[in-house]
């Protein structure tokens, strides 16, 4: 990595890092939270549907799954609200993690159209169970977490860091894995599954692997979430609208990127929430909410990274080739360059 | 890599530069005016009584500013949508409290919302009078700051209604009685209720079942109720199912002696529109109905009609109970003569209060009491009244109910 | 005993209604390789248009669809035209967000115009039902049965006895085979679509007659008729059909035998099992990669 990007990077995270101070009113930092959630949901959805080409429609039910665990839990070790309690967020991402193992181990008998409607189903079983378990779960009357005794402006800082640390570690891992070996399978796994079998990538054990990883992410990401807000019930928690805009956030940015993610969940996230904040009484929300969704697709199907890296490499080789624009002809690789 | 490097910070760039600075809690200044904020259902499984809502709330506004304004500030509400989900409640009042700025805030609608939305005020010290947050871990979460505006506390809803069928002479009364209900927080903790109260009086139960809230089929439900041939049927739902189940009841040509739903038929079109005549003999429990004379309805039942039109029976309760939360914050204003939050708190633990839904006071955490509790209204000839007990009803009670066709 | 007979029946009569609605989802992926998560608001769609239909003309709502379909297939026409057609790369998965782009504009379109209270198709003979054994059957229900059958009929027939039927048929076989010997596929994708609309109208005409609908409804009736379309095999008419109706018999038989609670879960499981014997459903075609 030259030194250029490594600097960028240190200069992002310092950002990142001194967010709450150089922003401490409660509003911002509520946003902030909320993004930096999607930016680790993007990242850790991306390992799997970015680099496997699997599209898992149903990862809310991880989330959702993830954020009761925590709460059980807590409420098992009678856990008082504090900092205590997120020690426990590691341990909601083991059982996630089990889960995803049995769901992945079903699920990847299937293929792309199929792959992706099942999961939808997993998703709705992990729901239905919540509401239907109710002596463990509380059903419909919901779940609660330990109130932590932090006064008003400050409340949110904590969770802010909880989750600036699992987006953290997603993209470490996520970084990690697109430059090993195990990696190079996931993309050949992308690319053609047959020929990778056939070539001797254990497909069957990389897929599941990826998957879960990437659910484990996103249940301890859960686990925050219902630790903020306080108080789960099962159709919010395991919410279809938080699994598709995950999606549509690394969409936006790029599948199989490694900034792609960020990047969408930056751009989409605090512009969902200001939307609703500003629009969401006239109703028409979900119509301007739509109308950015398709244009965000229509326009540019690939992404904004691979989009603009391609137009950068273009315009690089038209200005420093004398014989103009056949150059550039020469396209990337698709999809898998630059991170 | 460095161009999304430069687009990711402008985009953290430009989260600072949405934000604001910090918050005062000061109370305004006399004469200026002031903005009240609240998060409604506009969008989503709540949007009808999150519509409601903001009728009352809007009523209410303009008519304490038309006496001048609350303790002489004129009142400005400001209405965000939730679209009836427990994040965007979260956010839209730390919104509306830190970045808004409102110098007041009024509840949203449901338990379900209410429960989330009171950390979050509780944190900034706002005081949350609100309509519609009743169910029992409204109040178990060691907050003050929650005043639930409605005569009674929910699990004793349906106390009423169970008291007038064990007052009915022993040859009239229903034998058996068939019970179901959503698990949601408001409409179980008050069936359950009913069922140890109507078992002790010696009424069997034939059929109890408890359904996920998120149901949306209900003729296998509604079939089974209708084979348990119960005398009387005590139903825990919300609007959907309230619609379904005597619609269902009436194609099995199943007629029970007396039915109640927690809530439904209490939200006026919205329940007679999709089933016509099939309203007849339905009750619901209600503090509230268009023709009560408690304080101040008649003059809030006329206005509601010219401002929005349609008849009285058609005003759902939700905007009655929002109206009656500013009632109660107006007058707790001018006992403590401040509107700010710390002293409205206080003041509002103590002394009674009048309603359109009738008198109420709030004990510690925030639940009513002392009011006069739970009335039973009934759909008798396309009209919801009060039937019970005497000294409110229109009409006696239509039992057994006349049949649907 | 009888209770499980009258599950049984009441799950074949919904089943129609399941059948008719999948059947389009079905129809729409076999011709385009595209997942419309967006077909559970276009039957909604189906059903406020026939409501402003009902609601403004009076008539009957059976009678709306001579109305409603035509509209329907021409809105169909013309969103594959402007939205769809233009994916070239990763079919699949934007088709997934792209159709779910437009099922949220809908819902807002229709929240803004019909507000979001519940409303239901409602005629005079709603609560009109005839005995059979200690069991009441609707009439509506059996209308509705009998107008699915009517339009699956037709469907089967325009597939399987005329040319453009052939077209698809091809075209859904093998897309780029159907264009080397002359199919416009383009065309026939568009048209495809609005057939799928057209199906979705009526579907919405019989789901707004026996249920109260808002704005938001369609969720739940999207993740059950994904479910069917990959039971029955993703593409296949023949198995959306008859996945439909062992799903809805399955489900309503399971509520009367254990309990309304865990019906919707048995719907799921089903799903689970077949894909565990057959992961291409039951009259999927297995093909190397492309499922």
């Amino acid at each position: 990595m030259t030194a250029l990007k490594a600097a960028g990077l240190v200069v992002m995270f310092a950002v990142a890092l001194a967010l709450p101070a150089l922003a401490p009113d409660p509003a911002t930092t509520n946003i902030a939270v909320f993004t930096m959630m999607y930016v680790g949901l993007a990242t850790a959805w991306n390992i799997m549907g970015g680099y496997t080409g699997y599209i898992s429609l149903g990862h809310a039910g991880f989330f959702g799954f993830g954020s009761y665990a925590l709460g059980l839990l807590l409420a098992h070790f009678a856990i008082a609200g504090g900092y205590s309690a997120f020690l426990f967020v590691p341990l909601a991402g083991l059982l996630t993690a089990v889960l995803a193992a049995g769901i992945g181990w079903f699920a990847l008998r299937t293929r792309a159209a199929t792959f992706v409607i099942v999961t939808i189903a997993f998703m709705f079983m992990v729901q239905l169970l919540a509401e239907n378990l109710v002596g463990i779960t509380g059903g419909g009357r919901g779940l609660s977490f330990p109130v932590p005794p932090w006064s008003g402006g400050d409340f949110n800082i904590p969770y802010y860091y909880a989750m600036l640390a699992l987006a953290t570690l997603g993209l470490a891992i996520s970084w990690r894995i697109r430059f090993s070996k195990f990696g190079l399978g996931l993309l050949a796994i992308r690319d053609d599954e047959d020929k990778a079998l056939a070539v001797g990538v254990p497909t069957r054990a990389f897929k599941l692997t990826a998957f879960i990883v990437s659910a484990t992410l996103v249940g301890m990401i859960g686990a925050v979430y219902g630790y903020y807000v306080t108080y789960i019930y099962p159709q919010f928690v395991v919410d279809p609208l938080i699994g598709i805009s995950m999606v549509l956030m690394v969409f936006l940015g790029g599948l199989g990127t490694l900034s792609g993610p960020i990047l969408g969940a930056v751009i989409l996230e605090p512009a969902q929430l200001w939307l609703a904040y500003h629009f969401g009484a006239s109703r028409l929300y979900l119509v301007l909410y739509a109308s950015v969704f398709l244009l965000v697709i229509l326009l540019l199907p690939r992404g904004i990274i691979p989009s603009v890296s391609e137009l950068i490499t273009r315009w690089r080789a038209g200005a420093g080739d004398s014989k103009g624009a056949a150059g550039g002809a020469a396209d990337p690789l698709p999809k898998a360059i630059s991170p | 890599m460095r161009k999304s490097l430069t687009v990711a910070v402008a985009g953290f760039g430009l989260t600072l530069a949405a934000c604001g600075g910090t918050t005062p809690t000061a109370a305004p200044s006399p004469g200026t005016p002031i903005t009240i904020g609240v998060s409604v259902s506009l969008t989503g499984d709540f949007s009808g009584d999150g519509k409601a809502l903001e009728q009352g709330y809007d009523l209410w506004a303009q008519d304490v500013n038309a006496k001048g304004g609350l303790l002489n500030h004129k009142v400005t509400m400001k209405y965000v949508d939730d679209a009836s989900s427990t994040q965007q409640v979260v956010t839209n009042y730390t919104n509306l409290i830190t970045s808004d700025k409102v110098d007041l805030v009024f509840g949203p609608f449901s338990s379900l919302l209410t429960i989330p939305a009171s950390t979050v005020v509780d944190r900034y010290g706002y005081a949350f009078p609100e309509p519609a947050g009743g169910g029992p871990s409204v109040f178990n979460r060691g907050l003050n700051s929650i005043f639930f505006v409605q005569p009674a506390s929910v699990e004793d809803n349906l106390v009423s209604y169970t008291k007038w069928l064990l007052s009915l002479p022993a040859g009239q009364r229903p034998a058996t009685a068939a019970y179901a209900t959503q698990d949601d927080p408001f409409t179980q903790p008050q069936v359950d209720k009913a069922k140890s109260l109507l078992e002790a009086g010696g009424i069997t139960t034939s059929y109890y079942k408890v359904y996920p809230a998120e149901t949306h089929d209900f003729t296998a439900l509604a079939q089974q109720v209708v084979n348990s041939k119960a005398d009387a049927v005590i139903l825990g739902t919300q609007l959907p199912d309230a619609l379904a189940f005597p619609q269902a009841f009436a194609q099995q040509h199943y007629n029970p002696k007396t039915i109640i739903e927690t809530t439904g038929p209490d939200q006026g079109a919205s329940f007679s529109g999709p089933l016509g005549a099939n309203t007849e003999g339905i009750m619901v429990p209600a503090g509230w109905t268009p023709s009560a004379t408690a304080y101040g309805n008649d003059k809030f039942v006329n206005e509601f009609i010219a401002k929005y039109g349609g008849a009285a029976a058609d005003i759902s309760a939700d905007a009655a109970e929002a109206y009656s939360v500013g009632q109660v914050v107006d007058q707790a204003s001018a006992r403590a003569n401040s509107i700010d939050n710390g002293k409205l708190i206080s003041q509002l633990h103590t002394g009674t209060y009048n309603t359109v839904q009738g008198p109420m006071s709030f004990d510690a955490t925030g639940k009513p009491q002392g009011g006069v509790g739970v009335y039973i209204e009934q759909w008798q000839g396309g009209q919801a009244i009060f039937v019970y007990p005497t000294s409110v009803a229109v009409k006696p009670p239509e039992y057994p109910k006349n049949n649907w066709q | 005993m009888t209770r499980i007979l009258e599950a049984a029946v009441l799950g074949i009569l919904t089943g129609g209604v399941y059948a008719l609605m999948a059947s389009g989802l079905t129809l729409i992926f076999g011709v385009m390789r595209i997942i419309n998560v967006g077909h559970g608001a276009l039957v909604i769609l189906g059903a406020y248009l026939s409501f402003a239909v009902w609601h403004n003309l009076g008539l009957d709502p059976f009678l709306t669809l001579v109305i409603t379909m035509p509209v329907m297939f021409g809105l169909g026409v013309v969103l594959q035209t402007i939205f769809i057609r233009p994916l070239k790369t990763d079919r699949e998965a934007l088709s997934v967000l792209v159709t779910y782009a437009i099922a949220l504009g809908i819902e807002g379109l229709l929240g803004y115009f019909f507000t979001s209270n519940y409303v239901r198709l409602r005629t005079w003979y709603d609560t009109a039902s005839f005995p059979v054994g200690s069991f009441y059957i609707t009439y509506v229900y059996v209308f509705g049965f009998v107008l699915c059958l009517a339009i699956l009929g037709g469907l089967f027939w325009m597939l399987y006895r005329t040319r453009f039927g052939g077209a698809i048929r091809a075209t859904m076989l093998n897309r780029t085979a159907a264009q080397l010997i002359g199919v416009d596929v383009d065309r026939v994708s568009a048209i495809a679509f609005g057939i799928g609309m057209a199906t979705a109208a009526a579907g919405g005409v019989v789901f707004g007659m026996t249920n109260a609908f808002n704005p938001g409804s369609h969720y739940d009736l999207i993740s059950r008729l994904l479910t069917i379309i990959v039971l029955g095999g993703l593409g296949s008419l023949r198995g959306a059909v008859i996945a439909a109706l062992v799903m809805l018999v399955t489900e309503d038989v399971t509520s009367a035998v254990t309990s309304p609670v865990w019906a919707s879960f048995a719907f799921f499981v089903v799903l689970v099992l077949v894909l565990l014997v057959r992961p291409q459903g039951l009259y999927g075609v297995r093909v190397r990669d492309r499922l």
